[in-house]
């Protein structure tokens, strides 16, 4: 590819090579994982109506968490957040608490939906060593658990050094300045995690790997940039959004280009979006292309009574068959929003991120059938669906 | 579409996001209100006072300071480092005492002449640069963000390189997730392998470094004959009288005229760091004008580039000789070409224009239409026959350029061959950055082949322009109605208003892709070239060196 050249240009190639993700990274990211429903099972359709209620959740600045009701599409409470802005949210397993990353990546509060009353938090850096964690923030399924992965660094008077990552775990109930009872090293580059039934945490990195909390050990669930695939190029993956809670599964999506021959020329490769995606509740992960990179596509959401059935937002809205590899829908939005989610019985799409609204769309249609105006700018703030009995 | 192409939106939406950095502001530009002049004593005082608290003697008298001492760097490279000491350090320090600091860290700890060959346009601030590092890996990891100049132009020992790096994980812990790095082992390799190489490309002990400290350097005082080119008024010729006020520190008054007789003058101050480093401010017909300029390492001839402060973009190359007695030069020849057959006007500018005038062999002088010690104009014509290629062009000693002769132009190519232009204005902080163009004309050379090595190169002509849609997706998005105008004669390109366009699809900035068509007339016929131009959205960072 076309290497050096104009020095302007330079920060316009960030944005050329795919590369989405990095404003959204720069400014302070996003991430989240939980599933829905205490019991580990699948929210399906039945469990969507009637019991329980759902509400969207999402981070707008200066620093408020909204609970918004998801049949009125009004905010039913704003919390305050401790701290600079920063919205990646995960939820405990009762979806009572929600844990927020913020205060620039390095905090995370813990929040009583119902009350707004801080339940939890763990003040990640130190005097002299600085923790950023990207966007890696779970909860394992019994709710005891707290995972981040840090990425610190340690300053002294006059020069930084660079340290390893670890895979850094809390018990949610040291409550307020909780400490981590224990750390493993991990890989840099994680990004979105995920914690499974089977007690496994996902880490979503340079290639997908699964690490087990008590031991710390690391097995590879699927190669990506340390896979060998001749006449493909290797994957971009980026997890800037913790995807696939209402499925109960984790999506780490990423671009891949398939050469036409051994000249691995750019020109002639088809592009592909490509996915992993982790049941949560068996640990077990399929991977897949399943659609031409023709728009972009920032984040997924699957259908939670149709898996085969995936949704994508950025600049446009899609609906894809991933079998079959076919887009079935596509329309263009009226802005960017990085951000997407849906409803537990899978009717409405959610998006949001970017700016002050979160549009709402049909799943069939895909037509914009609604708005939910915010106080404040998402920015690159989470949209988390919570599930209360009322 | 194809992956390098994400849609316009995403494009604008994302580039606004890029907050890397704070904002810095014009290059070395304050510090010329003042003579700078302190001993080493007291600028290594200086550092004593305002540095250790977080910085540390070494006890080492080849390098008495803590990270201070292992670098080398331009004084725009220092003023970068002591700006961010300031910003988010919390390095206190008066203003005086950071020029008296550049100043001695740039003299004692600089780049030699040659070792910013080739580099130069960044301290120029010449935004539409095309580069190409010579290190593909450098460029590669390094050249992603800034421009790889802000790295060729800096020399450090290896463990400084890399505690550089260190500091870009620290600063920007997401520059291992940007696309390009983030599908490999970004920071590992970038210490394994990149800064070996950077410590063997840019040593900080270098030849060049040790012998250049020996160099005598000459006070550049004197009087200047000069040539250069601007936006809008073209070329023009000068004669600089500098005066010094203290030691690297001079006066300058500067007069001239423009190719259309009008009249250019002005003054200002220089301040001259490394021993040839011209840094000016000065004042031209009422305009604010920076330069940037290298005395050549014997301290006759000086290069570079003046452009606006209030737009840097706006500027154009200098070239100039110091005056004396013994020497004659010749600085310019206008137009540069002559076609078989023809005859035209040349003007030859240069200084002590004295003595026989000779063009070249089958070229003959007509006539003296004016002739003066600073600039000769003749009419001159080519035979039928004349051969084709460079006629170099003297004056009595007076040497320098040479007369094209063509039989067809051939080609035309638009300079900058990239470009970058910004919306702004319409009420915002930003003024638009404009584009200034110029037309290079081509014959095809002995191959009769345009666009191959032995094309022969005419020089600047004028040219008519205009402009087009990029390509199928400029054409579908209307992008020639929105993203601006271009002056016909000027070939002044000035971007649309900053905002959202309720006139566009998704309110769309007033972006795009254009190609900037220069027509060139060559006799009965007509030869156009056209180039890329890029209107993006305003950029709010500023940074010293790009
Ligand atoms: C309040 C603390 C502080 C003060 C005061 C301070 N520095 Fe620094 N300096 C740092 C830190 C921290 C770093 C490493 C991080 C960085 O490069 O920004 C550093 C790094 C540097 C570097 C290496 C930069 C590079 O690009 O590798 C130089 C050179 C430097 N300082 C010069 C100075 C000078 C000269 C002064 C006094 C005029 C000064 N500093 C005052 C804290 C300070
Ligand atoms: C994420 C974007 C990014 C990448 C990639 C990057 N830089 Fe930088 N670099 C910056 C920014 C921003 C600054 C400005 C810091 C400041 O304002 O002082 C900087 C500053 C510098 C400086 C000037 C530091 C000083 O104080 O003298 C050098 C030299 C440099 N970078 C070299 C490199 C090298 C070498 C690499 C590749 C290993 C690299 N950069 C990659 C963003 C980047």
């Amino acid at each position: 590819m076309n290497q050096s050249n104009l020095i302007e240009k330079r920060r316009l190639g960030l944005v050329l090579a795919g590369a989405l993700a990095i404003s959204v990274l720069a400014s302070g990211c996003s991430s989240t994982q939980h599933h829905a429903d205490a019991s580990g099972s699948v929210s399906g359709t039945e469990s969507a109506k009637g019991e329980s209620h759902e509400y969207l959740l999402t981070v707008t600045r200066p620093n408020n968490l909204h609970v918004i009701d998801m049949e009125s599409h009004h905010i039913t409470r704003s919390c305050d957040i401790p701290g600079s802005f920063g919205g990646q949210i995960s939820l405990s397993p009762d979806n009572r608490t929600a844990y927020i990353l913020s205060n620039g990546m390095e905090n995370v509060y813990g929040l009583n939906i119902e009350t707004c009353e801080q339940v939890f938090s763990a003040i990640q850096s130190t005097a002299d060593v600085k923790v950023k964690t990207f966007v890696s923030i779970a909860v394992s399924s019994d709710g005891a658990e707290l995972y981040t992965v840090q990425n610190p660094v340690r300053r002294l008077k006059d020069e930084f050094k660079v340290m390893s990552p670890v895979l850094a775990v809390f018990n949610t109930e040291d409550g307020l300045n909780a400490r981590p009872v224990r750390t493993f090293p991990v890989d840099r580059r994680i990004t979105t995690i995920a914690a499974a039934a089977n007690g496994e945490v996902f880490l979503g990195g340079g290639d997908l790997k699964a690490i087990n909390p008590k031991t710390g050990e690391i097995r590879m669930v699927s190669a990506l940039q340390s896979e060998d695939r001749p006449r493909w190029l290797t994957p971009d993956a980026f997890a800037m959004f913790n995807l696939g809670e209402q499925a109960n599964e984790y999506i780490l999506p990423y671009v891949t280009a398939e050469f036409a021959d051994d000249t691995m020329n750019f020109e002639t490769a088809a592009w592909w979006w490509g996915m992993n995606r982790v049941d949560l509740a068996t640990g077990k992960n399929q991977r897949m292309e399943f659609a031409p990179f023709e728009f972009i596509i920032f984040n997924l959401v699957a259908d939670p009574n149709d898996k085969n059935i995936v949704y994508g937002a950025f600049n446009t809205i899609s609906k894809h068959d991933v079998k079959n590899k076919k887009v079935l829908g596509v329309k263009d939005l009226d802005h960017t929003y990085y951000n997407i989610n849906i409803s537990g019985d899978g009717q409405r799409l959610y998006i949001g991120g970017t700016s002050s609204d979160i549009s709402i769309h049909d799943h069939e249609s895909l037509e914009k059938i609604g708005s939910i105006q915010l106080p404040g700018d998402m920015s690159t703030a989470d949209l988390r669906v919570a599930r209360l009995p009322h | 579409m194809n992956i390098n192409k994400p849609n316009r939106t995403s494009r604008s939406v994302l580039l606004k996001g890029g907050a890397l950095a704070w904002a810095q502001l014009a290059a070395l530009s304050g510090l010329l209100t003042m003579a700078t002049v302190s001993s080493a004593g007291d600028a290594q005082q200086i550092i004593r006072d305002r540095c250790l608290s977080c910085h540390s003697e070494t006890g080492d008298r080849q390098a008495p300071f803590s990270r201070i001492s292992q670098q080398r760097k331009t004084p725009e490279g220092w003023e970068m480092t002591l700006q961010r000491m300031q910003a988010i350090r919390g390095l206190k320090i008066s203003p005086q005492e950071k020029r008296t600091l550049i100043k001695y860290l740039s003299d004692t700890q600089g780049l030699a002449p040659a070792e910013t060959e080739g580099v130069r346009y960044v301290l120029e601030q010449n935004r539409n640069a095309v580069e190409s590092l010579e290190n593909q890996a450098i460029a590669g990891k390094c050249s992603v963000c800034h421009s790889g100049a802000r790295v060729a132009l800096q020399r450090r020992s290896e463990p400084e390189w890399e505690k550089l790096v260190h500091f870009h994980m620290a600063q920007f812990p997401t520059i291992e997730l940007l696309a390009g790095a983030r599908d490999h082992d970004w920071f590992e390799q970038t210490i394994n392998e990149i800064v070996p190489e950077l410590a063997n490309s840019y040593p900080l002990n270098s030849t060049q470094w040790s012998d250049w400290k020996t160099v005598k350097k000459q006070p550049l005082t004197g009087s200047w004959r000069a040539v250069g080119w601007l936006p809008e008024k073209g070329e023009y010729e000068a004669r600089f009288t500098v005066t010094a006020l203290d030691s690297d520190y001079y006066n300058l008054d500067i007069r001239g005229k423009y190719a259309d007789g009008s009249p250019l003058s002005g003054t200002g101050r220089a301040l001259v760091y490394t021993g040839y480093e011209w840094r000016s401010n000065v004042t031209i017909n009422g305009i604010k004008m920076r330069q940037v300029f290298a005395a050549s390492e014997d301290g006759l001839a000086m290069e570079g580039r003046m452009f606006l402060r209030s737009a840097n973009e706006l500027g154009g190359a200098v070239r100039a000789v110091r005056e004396s007695p013994d020497r004659s030069h010749i600085l310019s020849i206008s137009p540069s070409y002559l076609k078989q057959g023809e005859r035209s006007v040349i003007n030859i500018i240069g200084s002590r224009l004295y003595g026989k005038i000779a063009l070249g062999h089958d070229l003959k002088v007509l006539k003296i239409l004016s002739r003066s010690a600073d600039r000769v104009s003749v009419l001159a014509e080519a035979t039928e026959g004349a051969s084709l290629g460079k006629h170099p062009v003297s004056i009595g000693s007076a040497n320098g350029g040479y007369l094209a002769v063509y039989d067809r132009l051939a080609r035309v190519e638009v300079t900058p061959t990239e470009s970058i232009a910004r919306v702004g204005g319409n009420g915002g902080k930003l003024a638009k950055q404009k584009v200034a163009y110029r037309a290079v004309g081509y014959a095809a050379g002995n191959d009769g082949q345009p666009g191959t090595e032995d094309d022969l190169r005419l020089g600047y002509m004028p040219a008519h322009w205009s402009l087009k849609a990029f390509d199928e997706v400029a054409e579908h998005d209307k992008d020639l109605l929105f993203a601006g105008t271009i002056n016909s004669v000027t070939g002044v390109f000035i971007p649309g208003d900053a905002g959202p366009n309720p006139a566009r699809k998704m309110s769309t900035n007033n972006v795009g892709q254009l190609a900037v068509v220069a027509t060139v007339k060559d006799g009965n016929q007509q030869v156009s070239g056209d180039n890329h131009l890029l209107v993006t959205v305003p950029t709010f960072m500023f940074p010293v060196i790009q």
